[in-house]
């Protein structure tokens, strides 16, 4: 199976980005490191360029330069158990310059975060600690309320689905955010830029929504699952910009275009599968190990699905509808009932036939999930991995768990 | 009504100001779980990884020996209780537990306007649910006798925490006092607290606690059965961090909850909620006030919190010649009580060689 031209696309254009962005900031420029659910959108109208905590991490890791990245943390007194994908970057900072991937990240100026969980704000204050850094933390409230269907309310209803008084008050703290980037830039807000920016970033969102649909109908699966998660995500960070808007719309056409071609992943599908749960990026291969024996192939992951579901706002106040984007946004992916309605809604219009069910163990409630797509008559795969121990054995298992699973619980279709 | 029959509403966490359940005519009991059980694998499966002592106030309330309260107050002051938050709001609808579940959401990250507005009406909701709850209406008038039951244990408070820096009071029964504070009614409190005494023993090292919180005084009566230090002071949040005793007063109910969100977010740092700075700030402050010759730092597996702030506190401390030892992840069951006399070894070679160089 050729790999999608619009993840190669994105792949390249990080590259390049990223070198343009650290030459940037050698040349004096501010730039911001900024955790994955803060409000990226207001840095785009300062043209201020932000990199992604998480997404640095990833390049750390995939670079295998995790464990001596989480050495440098130990070395500061800190923890090197806890949050270590949020701590990573911190440590390689550490690294010398030549060891760092991709020639390292040049020091931040600022350092943004909403303080969710019990630790991400720790991290970023140590980020502030550094010379040339300052940190600003967001509060992180928790999700409440919770009406039902938060997929119908989120676009344009989301004073329904978060509650006045959370947006109140992310979108004060997204106020004096700007305050402060002003006092600290010279720069002033570009109200009108700001609109556009979010228009754009509208445009993308129903672009992947398209995406969604086609994959949804379309039998057989016409591209990998884990061949859609660059092609969305690296987007993903430049979200405002008409290059992520143009990246979007490659993705639709070319699945398009597959579909079109009477492309298969696997040509005699059998059985369609959801993977519920992050990526499992030590084995990618997993993904299609049971197309030959099964004709079972994954259709679904949540990243395209959040993509489509998730970032879309609108409304007449575009900070208003910021705080509405950022509020909750991983509340609805891992808050039951709010996660376990809409893979329920996924696996439905998807035709999925069985689930494989990755249950974090850094969220609540996974047992819920599993039980409301029971309960529609899905056949649902629960894999835990409640401690280091059991993670490593169950993750050799995780093969055989999985052909188990198809062959006594997911029929085959005719 | 006399409190034996007010109706009983239960705390998790420490955001919640007493005084506007106690206005509502009910009486909190704080949910404290234990550092010593082993958490089921129904509430671990239910929370996924969390600190063993929020593991067993789930696994308390789903045995049923909470059944007796009228509602249940969650505080999103940790991650863990959040998630038993998210819980538990499923399982009251099913009616897995027999009472209403209510979440008080207060960050602490910034005081500035737009977290006080969401902090007072957070409180103003609170006030709401207890009201539901005893069917009572909250008034002036409650919130009145409820402020001054309630400084009446802050009195007793502040009277105890004399008697532990003047060497009249071991850790282990202030502790005890702590706890029973958060848990019962207003006169068995005031008069447990009132009667928190006992010698310490003679030439004791006296030492602060910080890092994980304290269920139970199990490991205070570990490190004081030694003789070799006493607690003088800590800064979790069952202990010297407790918000007890703390009430508003107002010409109206708003003022009432403005001036308890001010008191809110003038509370010193909380591991969890609070940034090392601050929290070392804090820690030396305490450990100074209660003269502290040294501190110890316990923190159970899964509490990540207060291990990010050890080494500001451990630097803030030592420039006031302030020894740290500390352990971490501590597993739940006997390795507390272990680890807490391991501290112990660390802490007499540390204050030795400390004695050697000076
Ligand atoms: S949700 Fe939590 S773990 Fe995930 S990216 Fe945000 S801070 Fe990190
Ligand atoms: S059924 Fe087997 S041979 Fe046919 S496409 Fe799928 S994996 Fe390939």
């Amino acid at each position: 199976m050729s790999r999608l031209d619009a993840a190669r696309a994105a792949t390249q254009h990080q590259k390049a980005w990223f070198a343009e962005t650290a030459r940037r900031a050698r040349a004096g420029d501010p730039i911001a490191l900024v955790n994955a659910d803060a409000p990226h959108e207001v840095l785009r109208a300062f043209d201020v360029p932000y990199v992604v905590n998480q997404w640095w991490a990833s390049i750390i890791a995939a670079k295998r330069l995790g464990p001596a990245s989480m050495r440098k943390v130990a070395e500061a007194g800190l923890p090197d158990h806890s949050l270590q994908y949020d701590a990573m970057p911190l440590g390689a900072q550490d690294l010398p310059v030549e060891e760092q991937p991709w020639g390292g990240l040049p020091d931040p100026a600022f350092a943004i975060a909403d303080s969710h969980g019990d630790v991400t704000h720790k991290i970023f204050e140590q980020w502030g600690r550094r010379p040339g850094t300052e940190t600003y933390q967001l509060s992180r409230t928790g999700a409440d309320p919770v009406p039902p269907r938060w997929w119908e309310l989120v676009p344009r209803e989301w004073e329904t689905a978060f509650g006045t008084d959370r947006l109140d008050l992310l979108q004060g703290e997204i106020e004096e955010l700007i305050g402060w980037l002003e006092e600290r830039t010279g720069r002033r807000f570009d109200e009108d830029r700001f609109v556009e920016i979010m228009r754009l970033a509208n445009e993308q969102a129903e672009w992947n929504r398209r995406t969604r649909e086609l994959l949804a109908q379309a039998r057989p699966a016409p591209v990998l699952v884990n061949d859609t998660i660059p092609a969305v995500m690296v987007p993903q960070w430049h979200r405002g910009t008409q290059w992520a808007v143009d990246a979007a719309h490659r993705l639709h056409d070319e699945v398009a275009q597959r579909i079109e071609d009477g492309v298969a992943v696997c040509p005699g599908e059998r059985r369609r599968l959801m993977w519920i749960g992050r990526g499992l990026w030590s084995d990618l291969d997993l993904y299609q190990r049971f197309q030959e024996e099964f004709g079972a192939v994954f259709v679904w992951s949540m990243y395209l699905a959040i993509a489509a579901d998730g970032y879309v706002r609108y409304g007449p106040d575009p900070l208003r509808a910021l705080a509405a984007r950022f509020v909750g946004l991983t509340d609805l992916l891992y808050v039951p009932p709010w996660s376990a309605e809409w893979y329920v809604k996924e696996a439905r219009t998807h035709g999925v036939d069985g689930v494989v069910h990755l249950v974090a163990d850094d969220t609540p409630g996974g047992g819920f999930i599993s039980e409301a797509l029971e309960a529609e008559g899905i056949p649902v795969l629960e894999i835990r991995a409640n401690n280091a121990d059991s993670r490593s054995t169950d993750a050799a298992r995780i093969p055989e768990r999985i052909a188990d699973f198809l062959r006594d619980r997911v029929p085959a279709r005719g | 009504m006399s409190d034996a029959d007010a109706p009983r509403i239960g705390i998790i966490g420490d955001d919640v100001p007493r005084q506007l359940v106690f206005a509502a005519g009910a009486v909190p009991r704080r949910l404290l779980g234990s550092w010593h059980e082993p958490v089921t694998p129904e509430a671990a499966e239910l929370l996924g990884t969390v600190d063993a002592a929020a593991g067993r106030v789930l696994d308390d309330l789903l045995a049923g020996r909470h059944d007796d309260l009228s509602g249940l107050v969650v505080c999103h002051d940790s991650q863990a209780n959040l998630r038993i938050f998210y819980v538990l709001r499923i399982l009251a609808q099913r009616g897995r537990v027999p009472f209403p579940v209510h979440l008080v959401d207060v960050p602490r990250v910034s005081a500035n306007a737009p977290a006080r507005c969401f902090v007072s009406r957070q409180y103003a909701r609170l006030l709401d649910f207890c009201a539901q709850v005893t069917g009572n209406r909250t008034d002036l008038t409650s919130l009145r006798r409820a402020a001054e039951q309630e400084r009446e244990l802050g009195r007793a408070l502040e009277a105890m925490r004399e008697r532990r820096r003047a060497g009249d009071c071991t850790g282990t029964e202030a502790l005890t006092a702590y706890l029973l504070a958060a848990t019962e009614p207003p006169e068995v409190a005031v008069s447990a607290v009132a009667g928190a005494g006992g010698a310490t023993a003679p030439g004791a090292t006296r030492v602060h606690l910080t890092g994980s919180n304290h269920p139970d005084a199990e490991i205070y009566r570990a490190l004081e059965a030694t003789g070799d230090v006493v607690v003088v002071g800590e800064d979790h949040d069952t202990g010297d961090g407790a918000w007890l005793g703390v009430a508003a007063d107002g010409s109206s109910i708003d003022e009432v909850t403005d001036a308890l969100t001010d008191a809110h977010l003038a509370r010193p740092a909380a591991a969890t909620g609070g940034l090392a700075e601050a929290r070392a700030g804090h820690t030396l402050r305490r450990a100074t006030h209660t003269r502290a010759r040294a501190a110890i730092a316990l923190v159970r597996e899964h509490d990540d919190a207060p291990v990010w702030d050890l080494p500001r506190q451990r630097q803030a401390l030592r420039d006031h010649d302030i020894a740290l030892v500390a352990r971490t992840r501590i597993p739940s069951g006997d390795a507390a009580a272990t680890a807490a006399r391991e501290s112990l070894a660390d802490l007499r070679e540390l204050l030795a060689t400390a004695g050697a160089d000076a």
